[in-house]
């Protein structure tokens, strides 16, 4: 045979093919471009040198995870169904005399050559938008432009090793698919009868309960921290559920209305419900695909986007001021009064040296013990720590303590306590009466007060569980009862802390030199101090800090995004194109035998709507059931706004509704292409 | 009064540029009267598809007349088309052109639902049909699981459920193994017995020689006929077998 047979027959087979090849190698071009620019932005020497990229940088580097794994899933499914659609062709081939090493040789060449086009292209375009990207991952973590032009060797190394190997996985399934299917049927591969499509009560109603129970989990969960391990059940239930649901449960409907005689037998719902039942057989499958993805897509967007937005306020949440000083110790002894007290001095003396004025400033000392809550009674002889996995962290609780006199001071209160006489505030949800008992000491509570006053609001740092605020008469009395109490690694379980913080009169690249400066200062006095956790830190400093980890989150949400959103219309484009040329042969029955143009259209179009309109409502429903997760999820990272998560979900669904309808536009067009 | 009249019907093809033409049907005519049993038979492109689809309707003849009825063809509005031919025609195809995503029962019901018909009265009409074209049995399968024969017998069904004034087929045996094809002759004649009027497309001197009357068309024009009277099948086949030798020889009548 001459040589260069095989080549030229895999070009001609992909020219021929090219409605089907020329989507799949886009797709693969933007996959390889952003897998170099997210490896280049998460691993090159780029970034290297800035101080503080490091946790954006983290974030992409664990995109670059997902994209080679998403890519391998993903162009795994598209080749296949690209195979699937030239198996005729491949038949005729090998009745002509070809056979099974021959046709793999020309799949090798097909491979070889979309390999070839993509690695190239999409590094091409990788390097070529690599800038754009840059610069835009530089605005939204904060750092500078720069104008210089890099090329990574290393990630173009990375990128083509990758790919190399996807693309080599995906020549071995291809030529899988070829070798173990007969001649005959792969001739007849589009023409052999389909079986009417079962309905399967057990399966429909199994993926109906598997998703409801993802929903209700999703729902349900309370707590922050279960909602971690919680989430990825729930997700795991509700995709399950979607992929049994869209292939049985269609199904199953669709045969119950067939069973609904005054239903079925009429013009509008004959021809649309029948044809349904096949379809959702064959696509159902295809649109769970569709419906994951979208799903991911918003909530990605709306979690990161809601995070980005709201970093100012997340980081006023978290340093209240402009300088904020907090020194801590495990246990207590009564000498912790005066080291607070030349901490204070120290950084007093500091800030009027720097010459600084302290403004607002509030100062409080607290001390704080966890443990689990049960009927009235904070136990402290379970630790959490070590029972992670069947511990119930709507359980876990944790107590502050306060002295009343800075309870009074930051709240602008007037109250007064006797011995064993508390105020309790409360976040979250813990149950008690008029007593409350905290490991073996017993408290009559005798307010519940609200702890969201003044300057008092701001001891909540975090709510990640649920947290009592118990003001006390005397802190240092009460601290001493919990001394003794030591977890099951020997560490004391009461913490004493210190908070001092203020603001000034300073500019902003000031205030961040004051805080390191403070920060150095009291660490080097104090660290002789055994145990003592001291440091200072600048709402300044952490800006860039907070900028970097939403900025990063929300760059990859985008990034994956887009990626997502390709591979969403490239099956949509698929389906319909597959759809359209069973339903060819389908459209010349019905008119032979009396149905009008405009009838066949309109049952049609009302198919393809609603097959169409399956996947995102499903979506908008699985998102609405799993934002209260998220938004517990989100409080980890110290988020909770709930009406700006509601806002930011409000519009992704928006974009991505409008942009999912332009693809059913244009991919149903090329659907009408072939069916008329 | 004829039931369908045909009136010197040409049909020219013309190429996409409109470069050179090709003249399907030159002049044919041709009436069916009421309950007859007509056979069309010809060789592969000699027009007989073509004026198949003139009379259905679903072509439109360059020249000339399509009367059914007293109703003239060209003059049903292009919207009414697909209802005239529903309340009109029933149709048999040599692929049977069943819809796999229904079972043969609502394959059957489908002219129907598209008139609008209550359940309740399709039923009582299969009721009438299935029994003749014994297909009581294969209602609720679907049609990749049955044969050829009962395929087509599914698709007679169909075309007979309109209470049609006149089937059209096309090669109904075209697809059918001997046995089923006979199967389906016999069907034909039994249909024709019951009053129902058939025009049969085909080019198996077998399926002609059950018809009443065969025409005969050879580059698109009625060539001859032969009207079968009192003959047996079997001289009618000897007579169709001597006219096909004739045609072939390309003699003149």
């Amino acid at each position: 045979m001459k040589a260069g047979f095989y080549p030229r027959m895999a070009v001609s087979g992909m020219r021929k093919n090219g409605r089907l090849y020329l989507p799949y190698i886009v797709a693969c071009i933007l996959m390889v471009a952003v897998f170099y620019i997210m490896h280049l932005l998460g691993y090159s020497e780029m970034l290297e040198n800035f101080e503080g990229a490091g946790t954006a940088r983290d974030i992409l580097k664990l995109g670059t995870t997902v994209m080679a794994v998403f890519g391998t899933i993903f162009l795994f499914y598209t080749q296949s169904t690209l195979i699937k659609g030239r198996l005729k062709e491949f038949g005729l081939y090998s009745v002509l005399g070809m056979n099974r090493g021959n046709l793999g040789k020309i799949i090798f060449f097909e491979t070889v050559i979309t390999w070839l086009i993509s690695v190239a292209g999409g590094i091409a375009a990788g390097i070529g938008f690599s800038k754009l990207a840059e610069l835009g991952f530089r605005k939204m973590i904060g750092l500078d432009s720069s104008y210089k032009f890099i090329i990574s060797g290393q990630s173009v190394f990375f990128t083509v090793i990758v790919y190399t190997f996807i693309f080599f996985l995906i020549y071995l399934n291809a030529v899988r698919q070829v070798r173990f299917s007969r001649t005959i049927s792969l001739i007849n591969s589009d023409k052999t009868g389909e079986k009417p499509p079962k309905a399967n009560w057990f399966i429909g109603l199994l993926g109906l309960l598997t998703l409801m129970s993802g929903y209700v989990i999703a729902i349900k969960i309370e707590q922050p921290l279960s909602a971690m391990i919680w989430f990825f059940i729930a997700v795991i239930l509700i995709i399950i559920g979607t992929y049994l649901v869209l292939i049985a449960g269609s199904v199953l409907l669709c045969r119950i209305l067939q069973k609904n005689k005054k239903y079925y037998y009429r013009t509008d719902h004959f021809v649309s419900v029948s044809s349904m039942a096949y379809r959702m057989k064959r696509n159902g499958a295809g649109l769970a695909s569709i419906c994951i993805l979208l799903t991911m897509i918003l909530v990605m967007m709306s979690s990161t986007s809601a995070l980005y937005i709201n970093r100012e306020e997340n980081l006023r949440n978290h340093y209240p001021r402009q300088i904020n000083c907090t020194a801590s110790n495990d246990g207590f002894s009564d000498s912790y009064g005066e080291v607070v007290e030349k901490i204070k001095e120290d950084v007093d003396l500091k800030t009027a040296e720097y010459g600084a004025e302290i403004i607002d400033s509030y100062i409080y000392t607290t001390c704080y013990v966890s443990g689990y809550f049960e009927n009235g009674r904070l136990r402290l002889d379970i630790d959490p720590l070590n029972n992670l996995t069947t511990i119930d962290f709507d359980k876990v609780v944790q107590a502050y303590f306060f002295d009343v006199d800075d309870y009074n001071r930051m709240t602008g209160n007037n109250e007064v306590l006797s011995a064993g006489e508390v105020l309790v505030g409360v976040e979250g949800n813990v149950a008690f009466g008029k007593e409350l008992i905290i490991g073996d000491e017993s408290f009559e509570v005798a307010k519940k007060i609200n702890y969201r006053q003044g300057d008092f609001r701001h001891v909540l740092m975090n709510t990640v569980v649920s947290t009592l605020f118990v003001i006390v008469d005397d802190l240092g009395d009460v601290a001493s009862c919990y001394n003794g109490y030591a977890d099951t690694n020997g560490n004391p379980m009461l913490v004493w802390e210190w908070h001092y913080s203020f603001d000034t009169g300073l500019d902003e690249a000031k205030q961040m030199e004051l805080g390191k400066l403070l920060n150095d200062h009291i660490r080097d006095e104090l660290w002789q101090q055994e145990f003592w956790g001291v440091r200072c830190e600048s709402r300044e400093d952490q800006r860039s800090d907070f900028v970097r980890t939403f900025g990063g989150l929300f760059f990859l949400g985008i990034l994956l995004s887009v990626v997502f959103l390709v591979s969403c219309v490239l099956i949509i484009y698929y389906k319909q194109i597959s759809e359209g040329f069973e339903d060819q042969s389908r459209f010349g029955i019905m008119q032979k035998v009396g149905m009008t143009k405009e009838n066949i259209r309109k049952s049609i179009n009302s198919q393809m709507l609603t097959v169409f309109l399956i996947p995102i409502m499903f979506a908008c429903v699985h998102l609405a059931a799993v934002l209260p997760i998220i938004h517990k999820l989100l409080m980890l990272f110290g988020h909770n706004n709930i009406p700006l998560l509601l806002i930011c979900a409000g519009i992704c669904v928006l974009i991505c509704g409008l942009f999912y309808a332009s693809i059913y536009k244009v991919t149903s067009n090329a659907y009408y292409r072939i069916v008329s | 009064m004829s039931l369908l009249e045909a009136k010197n019907i040409r049909k020219v093809y013309k190429t996409r540029f409109g470069g050179a033409s090709v003249e399907a049907l030159k002049n044919v005519s041709f009436t069916v009267e009421n309950g007859e049993y007509v056979a069309i038979m010809g060789e592969s492109g000699s027009g007989k598809t073509t004026l198949l689809n003139i009379l259905a309707a679903l072509d439109k003849a360059t020249e000339g007349t399509v009367i059914l009825d007293g109703m003239d063809l060209s003059k049903v509005k292009e919207k009414n088309v697909a209802q005239f031919r529903r309340d009109n025609l029933g149709f048999v195809f040599q692929e049977f052109n069943l819809l796999d995503t229904f079972s043969i029962e609502d394959n059957i019901y489908l002219p129907l639902v598209l008139a609008g018909k209550k359940h309740s009265e399709m039923k009582e009409r299969l009721d009438n049909i299935s029994g003749t074209l014994g297909i009581s049995d294969l209602l609720k399968k679907y049609p990749y699981e049955v044969s050829g024969g009962q395929k087509q017998r599914a698709a007679v069904a169909r075309a007979l459920i309109t209470n049609p004034r006149i089937i059209l087929a096309d090669e109904p045996t075209g697809a059918l193994d001997s046995k089923s094809s006979d199967e389906l002759l016999a069907l034909f004649k039994k249909v024709n017995q019951m009053g129902q009027t058939v025009l049969m497309v085909t080019h198996s001197t077998k399926a002609a020689s059950n018809a009443s009357r065969v025409l005969f068309i050879k580059d698109g024009t009625i060539f001859h006929q032969i009207y079968k009277g009192e003959s047996t099948d079997r001289q009618m086949y000897q007579k169709i077998s001597d006219t096909l030798t004739l045609l072939a020889q390309g003699g003149d009548k």
